[in-house]
């Protein structure tokens, strides 16, 4: 007799195994909740009852009072807005520039061979323990600012990119070369597409980088920013002031990444 | 009538640090016009330089190299593009070349169709199988009508299934369209069921060893078919034997 043998929909293992794979999902998003919201009320808590010292260490209901008075009077905005303008202008500078470089490096093999130590040494050099001498060439302003920024960004997008670019697969080069392509080409059709990956890659780290450089740019020459809010804040012992600038500068670093994260896989929607 | 390509005393050396390498020492052979030939010799040996020199690539170090007309080479693996289409994938040489025409460009939308992968040109590579793949390679190659045809191990990156059929069908296209056809392979029954003549090299350097003719007492000359014939065990045993190939 034969029966007719049929795949149940759902065994019940599988029921099983995404209920606890659900269940633990939501057990860590809630954990994480309960540890941040419980940090905020400890520390309200601890400088409520003085059991640290309040104006050393703030609390959030002051943080939350200085950014709401702040954002009403505008201030806030200013410094953002100015933090934000620099760190965009200075890892798109420094992701335009490095990929400049790294396309003539790619070009002249004679020139990336003669850069190479040069480039492995100002990578390893702190980028900020120039800043100083940038300021000191380009005057106490927000150019100095910007140029600290690109500086952090562009030796280590040279070096990326000029690696993703080496490391083309040498048959897609020989592809274009027996069609008779010339190295234009070879750079145009096979290169420099094959590399946004890299490219965008190279965009995420500079966005972390840039954030960096425009903040040491700012303790050292602005009168705008949040750096310069931070720095400030700190001399006069408004700790609410520093500790709000530090926690809108995690926020805006995540949203940067997260946008550039979007960026990338819109350009690369089609690849697999 | 003129040989479409003709070795002649043909020799290459490698310079590295290491020192001076023999890749192919006197070397001569003719194909002439409409011929499939494929190339067979030990893993190693030089063959896939004979097509770069063919190609341009880069000159004999001692010889001459003569190819009377235009080129088409395919590489080991499709290398589509994986960030084009397909139908851009198959316009790429047209693009290089300068010659994206209209007229051209249909020519190589008939190719995809002619070829059953119309319904596909809008597809990106990874979307396709890798017999579908290697058939869009034989277009890009084709779309520029190229009166010589360089297959580099073309089949060697499939699975065994897929290899014999693509090998049939991509032997049966280039028939069809009446190309002259140099194939390079290690694979002894690939090499003879699909070609008029083997060239039987020596391990490196590279030299002639034997000119085989291979005649098949077969209907029809498909790949496939060849496969049948009663002469083609015989040639495969005699080739076996001049590659020495020794397992150990």
């Amino acid at each position: 007799m034969w029966r007719e043998i049929k795949q149940p929909a759902m065994s019940q293992a599988q029921a099983r195994f995404l209920k606890e794979l659900r269940l633990r999902r939501w057990a860590v998003r809630v954990t994480q909740w309960v540890f941040l919201v419980g940090f905020l009320l400890l520390w309200e808590m601890a400088a409520n009852r003085e059991w640290i010292d309040p104006f050393l260490c703030s609390q959030p209901t002051e943080i939350w009072r200085t950014a709401v008075e702040m954002a009403q009077n505008g201030m806030l905005w200013a410094h953002i807005g100015t933090t934000l303008w620099e760190t965009a202008a200075g890892f798109l500078l420094g992701t335009v520039l490095g990929v400049m470089v790294a396309v003539l490096l790619w070009w002249n093999s004679f020139v990336s061979e003669v850069a190479e130590p040069y480039l492995v040494v100002l990578n390893a050099v702190p980028k900020t323990a120039l800043a100083p001498i940038i300021i000191v060439w380009l005057g106490n302003n927000q150019t100095s600012v910007i140029a600290v920024a690109l500086l952090t960004s562009v030796v280590v997008t040279i070096m990326t990119v000029l690696n993703g670019f080496l490391q083309t697969e040498e048959e897609k080069i020989k592809l274009i070369r027996v069609f008779g392509g010339t190295k234009w080409q070879i750079f145009q059709k096979v290169v420099f597409p094959a590399n946004i990956p890299c490219m965008m890659n190279a965009l995420k780290i500079n966005v972390g980088l840039s954030f960096v450089g425009v903040i040491v740019g700012e303790f050292l020459v602005a009168q705008k920013g949040l750096g310069f809010l931070i720095i400030y804040g700190s001399q006069v012992f408004k700790l609410s002031w520093v500790l709000m600038s530090v926690v809108i500068l995690s926020v805006l670093a995540a949203i940067l990444y997260k946008a550039i994260a979007c960026l990338e896989k819109f350009v690369l929607r089609k690849r697999q | 009538m003129l040989p479409m390509v003709s070795f002649q005393d043909v020799s290459l050396s490698y310079h590295s640090l290491g020192g001076e390498t023999r890749a192919v020492s006197h070397l001569s052979f003719t194909v002439a016009e409409g011929e499939f030939v494929s190339i067979v010799g030990p893993s190693g040996c030089g063959k896939s330089t004979i097509l770069s020199m063919l190609a341009g690539l880069f000159p004999p170090s001692a010889g001459s190299v003569r190819v009377n007309g235009t080129i088409g080479y395919m590489l080991q693996k499709d290398h589509l593009l994986e960030w084009r289409t397909i139908r851009s994938n198959i316009f790429l040489g047209l693009e290089i070349q300068g010659k994206a025409t209209k007229e051209n460009k249909s020519f190589a939308e008939e190719l995809l169709k002619k070829y059953g992968l119309w319904e596909f040109r809008d597809h990106f590579p990874a979307q396709l199988s890798g017999g579908m793949r290697q058939r869009a390679a034989l277009i890009r190659t084709l779309v520029l009508s190229p009166d010589l045809l360089l297959l580099d191990e073309p089949f060697s990156a499939l699975d065994y299934q897929t290899r014999l059929s693509v090998a049939d069908e991509i032997g049966t296209i280039i028939r069809q369209e009446g190309k002259t056809a140099i194939l390079v392979s290690h694979d002894i029954s690939e090499a003879i069921s699909l070609s008029d003549r083997v060239i039987v090299l020596s391990g490196r350097p590279a030299r002639l060893k034997k000119i085989h003719t291979i005649e098949l007492s077969v209907e029809e000359r498909t790949p496939m078919k060849a496969r049948e014939a009663p002469e083609f065990r015989e040639y495969f045993n005699q080739i076996w034997k001049e590659l020495d190939v020794h397992v150990a």
